[in-house]
């Protein structure tokens, strides 16, 4: 148990001293990265791993004889919390997210010191001796409590009531309902039932389980699988597709899309809405190949209006590409990235 | 140095002549240590990568690399014609960013992954890219191995003209960064180096003010293509800069090892360390900082300044003054506006050459003042009258084009760069018409409209003309408003030392309440605007332009008399509450109850 402990304790200070190093700059923010798309489950699991810490660390410092009062760790976790939403999340959060945050975590921690009647009386104790005010020490501490807390909230209020000139917050859809079919450069394309014609395997038919097998590999980097090298001079069918896809993409599309496929192009930097990121799994792995089809050639101009249509710098390919090359690009990106189109079944 | 690298791979009877020399120049190097410029040291070649991470790093590079920099590493890839800079041609294994001394290969070791460290040039390029190039950052998207892999692959098998461990003809003279320590930077210190930058001729090229506007033009690099200096105002679009733009040392590496395969020299032999510190300082406190003199927030997503999306106006008395020294300038925080190139609609604009521009604002009771500052390394005014009518914005016609994909060298941006025909630089920007009536989140869109929603769109162009139109569609001509046009004014506009400072000012309405022609501005309100940004040098014209996203302009209310009244009273409030609280307590404990 208390080896346990001591391993958790060890963690604890860890994270602890990482979590202070980075507000600081003295440790590089980047120590461990939030790896993106998987941020939600990685930000759950850290705040468990620091849980479990705080653990060790409590039971450490009250088997060496000096407990934290219920009180602090109260008051500390919740502390605890705001500091690492503020300075570790990146993208920052909003502060009114934030406060939400705040107000959950609170009741959480409230709801944990007053399990039970005699962990309340803990808790409640330090707030009633300073009201009190028995001692020197904790009268000096309510004169100071009663001249601080009337200056912090009329300070406080005087900031949230100054105008200030914030961001006005626009939610935008980002995959808006596709329509039932699109047409481009004169043909209609259903798109429940319209196929990639370049997903084929070697006899020329549309075959996804064929070019399935020859995708990138997931896993950091998502290299070319082995011996499936689209640049081979041998290279035929699907793979010399998706060569041709990728010449179209690096002459058209990096610019904004990245060399990785992942938003971070050139131009990336100056555009809002930024770029999507086909690397991410909540973009083109979770969209069907038509979807994705009917995007790339209409562009931002022809999304419906919760797309915000008027802010999008995507162009509508079908200004610059043949269906031909839409489709090769499309097949280029699935194959890029790693991921499967989804399917209508 | 053309030349010469060309003679290497045409001759290679000059070629082993050259060698001969190199390792006799070199013998004698070793033997006089003292010889070496100050703050280097001989190095080890490293040893060569084993054979299977070679074969490892062709999976990588054919993965990731070879779109830009082609099949042989010739920096011919698919995407080479419309990027500027082109993609590096690894052939002759000239790299820019090293700690070697000028002229010698990289740093390449296989063993040594530290980040940073100043032992692995090319393992820190591919780890943080090339900023202001389409180099990216490749540190969280391969693994350290995967980027010494695909360096193993590159610099065996893609640099073809010479030999990472052919001790016969290269050498490795380090510059010993970690243990040199850095000057202060002192006032002292930075007056030095201000006086050292004319001394040594920096200004030729990197201009007066160090905005890259000297030698702007003819300057090009071993292989021929246009390049132009740093601008040394933009820290984050240093090469070099290592996703650390303020750090004064990536300067200090760059100014002692010089710029391989460019004009830029190592400075190494002619100037002291303390010399070259007091210029790295000096040329670091240029970079753009915030009104306290503090480094500009970096975002780490993007490495640029990080981007705040509203312009606020402050409320002034009286004439607004149109020099932007003046103290009601100075006071007012100014905005980072972020430009990519247009890239929706032909003719598309791959490389934009003014990349960001600066904001600030003020208005009195009858019109706002847009102060807009950007960086041009060419002042640019068309020769002639321009061929279409300054309504006219489909000017493909008269050969305003954009870059084709395939060209090859003799064809591309990087090869046609300085070669445009000269049109006007220009600044503009859009507000909704009618904007009250319009139903928020919707906008005219941004590129100058649409049918329905109509842009208010502000022009100013370098020929001193300053126009004012209504945008109905990107495709649109747009139409001139002459009646507004006798009340915008053109308070200033001017070139000087790379930079161009415009400012405009326009009416908060009409002469009546009527805004069915023009933009209204009412006080509190955000009304979305957008920039627009050409330069002349750059063939930009119509739409081959560079464009901001949606920003929103706001025109800052006084502050309320409330503001300071209400606080006031919940904190009075406070002090009532606790007295209470205490006194029930008090009484409580006494036993008595009220």
């Amino acid at each position: 148990m208390k080896a346990l402990m001591s391993v958790g304790a060890l963690i604890g200070v860890l994270g602890l001293l990482m979590l202070i190093g980075m507000i600081f700059g003295v440790v590089p923010s980047n120590t461990v990265r939030l790896v993106e798309g998987y941020m939600p489950m990685q930000v759950l699991s850290e705040l468990a791993v620091f849980v479990a810490g705080f653990t060790g660390l409590s039971y450490l410092a009250s088997s060496m004889g000096m407990t934290i009062p219920r009180f602090w760790q109260g008051v500390l976790f919740w502390a605890f919390v705001q500091t690492y939403l503020k300075f570790r999340i990146y993208p920052p959060i909003p502060f009114s997210v934030r406060a939400m945050y705040g107000v959950v975590s609170f009741v959480a921690v409230f709801m944990w010191v007053s399990a039970n009647e005699e962990d309340w009386k803990k808790f409640r104790q330090p707030i009633l001796n300073v009201l009190d005010a028995n001692t020197g020490f904790h009268k000096a501490l309510r004169t100071m409590y009663l001249i601080l807390l009337p200056i912090l909230i009329g300070g406080f209020s005087f900031l949230t009531m100054k105008p200030s000139v914030d961001e006005p917050i626009e939610l935008r859809t980002v995959h808006p309902a596709p329509p039932a079919s699109t047409k481009v450069h004169g043909k209609t394309y259903t798109l429940q039932t319209s196929q990639n014609p370049y997903r084929v395997n070697l006899e020329g038919k549309y075959d996804q389980a064929y070019s399935n097998k020859l995708i990138v590999e997931q896993g950091m980097g998502r290299l070319m699988a082995p011996n499936a090298n689209p640049w081979d001079e041998k290279a035929e069918g699907y793979l010399k597709y998706v060569r041709e896809g990728g010449e179209i993409f690096f002459q058209n599309c990096h610019f904004c899309h990245g060399d990785n496929l992942n938003g971070r192009g050139l131009h990336a930097f100056a555009f809002n809405p930024i770029p999507a990121n086909f690397t991410d799994p909540g973009t083109i792995a979770q969209l069907q190949e038509t979807f994705i089809f009917w995007r790339v050639a209409k562009g931002g101009i022809g999304l419906p209006n919760e797309g915000f249509p008027w802010a999008s710098v995507m162009p509508p390919w079908e200004q610059h590409l043949t269906t031909d090359e839409i489709w090769k690009v499309i097949l280029f990106e699935y194959w890029h990235t790693g991921y499967y189109p989804r399917t209508w079944d | 140095m053309r030349n010469f690298l060309m003679s290497v791979k045409v001759s290679p009877v000059i070629g082993v002549a050259l060698g001969a020399l190199l390792l006799s120049a070199s013998t004698v190097g070793v033997g006089q240590a003292e010889d070496l410029p100050e703050g280097f040291a001989k190095g080890e070649l490293a040893p060569a990568p084993p054979a299977e991470m070679i074969e490892s790093g062709k999976r990588v590079y054919f993965t990731k690399c070879v779109w830009c920099h082609g099949v042989d590493g010739a920096g011919d890839g698919p995407g080479a014609d419309r990027l500027w800079p082109r993609p590096r041609n690894f052939n002759q294994g000239t790299f820019k960013i090293r700690h070697t001394a000028s002229g010698e290969l990289p740093l390449f070791n296989y063993n040594e992954k530290t980040p940073d460290s100043g032992k692995n040039d090319l393992f820190d390029t591919v780890t943080h890219g090339l900023p202001g190039s389409a180099m990216p950052p490749w540190e969280g998207i391969l693994t350290e191995e995967q980027r010494i892999q695909v360096l193993s692959y590159v610099t065996t098998q893609l640099v073809k003209d010479r030999k990472f461990t052919d001790k016969q003809s290269e050498t490795q003279t380090v510059l010993q960064l970690a243990t040199i320590k850095p000057a202060e930077a002192t006032e002292d210190s930075i007056k030095k180096g201000a006086q050292l930058i004319v001394d040594k001729k920096c200004i030729e090229c990197h201009g007066v003010e160090g905005r890259g506007d000297g030698n702007a033009f003819n300057l090009k690099d071993d292989w021929g293509f246009s390049i132009q200096p740093a601008n040394w105002h933009k820290c984050w679009n240093f090469r070099g800069s290592r996703q650390d733009p303020y750090n004064v040392r990536n300067i200090f590496r760059t100014f002692s090892t010089g710029v391989n395969g460019t004009p830029m020299p190592s400075f190494a032999d002619s100037t002291s360390i303390e010399d070259r510190w007091n210029i790295a300082n000096f040329v670091n406190s240029l970079c753009e900082r915030d009104e306290e003199g503090k480094p500009l927030g970096i975002d780490p997503l993007t490495d640029k300044p990080k981007i705040n999306f509203v312009v606020p106006s402050t409320a002034v008395e009286g004439e607004i003054s149109n020099d932007p020294e003046n103290e009601m300038w100075k006071k007012q925080p100014r905005r980072y506006v972020a430009m990519g190139g247009q890239i929706t609609h032909k003719p598309r604009n791959f490389v934009n050459r003014i990349d960001d521009i600066w904001v600030k604002s003020l208005y009195n009771e009858k019109s706002v003042v847009y102060l807009i500052q950007w960086d041009d390394r060419t002042k640019s005014i068309a020769e002639g009258k321009l061929p279409w009518a300054p309504t006219q914005v489909n000017v493909e016609n008269f050969g305003v084009k954009e870059q084709a994909p395939k060209t090859g060298e003799e064809g591309s941006i990087a090869a046609a760069q300085n070669n445009y025909a000269v049109y006007n630089d220009a600044i503009a920007f859009q507000f909704p018409i009618k904007w009250q009536e319009i139903p928020a989140p919707f906008k005219p869109r941004y590129l100058w409209g649409d049918a329905k929603f109509n842009a208010d769109i502000l022009k100013w162009e370098a020929d001193g003309s300053l126009r004012s139109f209504k945008g109905t569609g990107w495709d649109q001509d747009f139409e001139e408003r002459d009646d507004f046009e006798e009340k915008v004014k053109l308070l200033k506009s001017e070139w000087k030392n790379g930079q161009w400072t415009v400012m405009i000012s326009r009416p908060l309405k009409g002469d009546k309440d009527d805004y069915d022609e023009y933009t209204r501005f009412d006080i509190g309100k955000y009304i979305p605007m957008v920039f627009f940004a050409w330069d002349g040098h750059n063939g930009d014209a119509g739409r081959k332009m560079a464009v901001s996203a949606f920003y929103y302009t706001i025109l800052q209310p006084p502050i309320p008399q409330e503001v300071y009244i209400y606080p006031a009273v919940i904190a009075v409030g406070v002090v009532f509450l606790e007295g209470w609280m205490l006194t029930r307590r008090a009484n409580k404990k006494k036993g008595k109850v009220l």
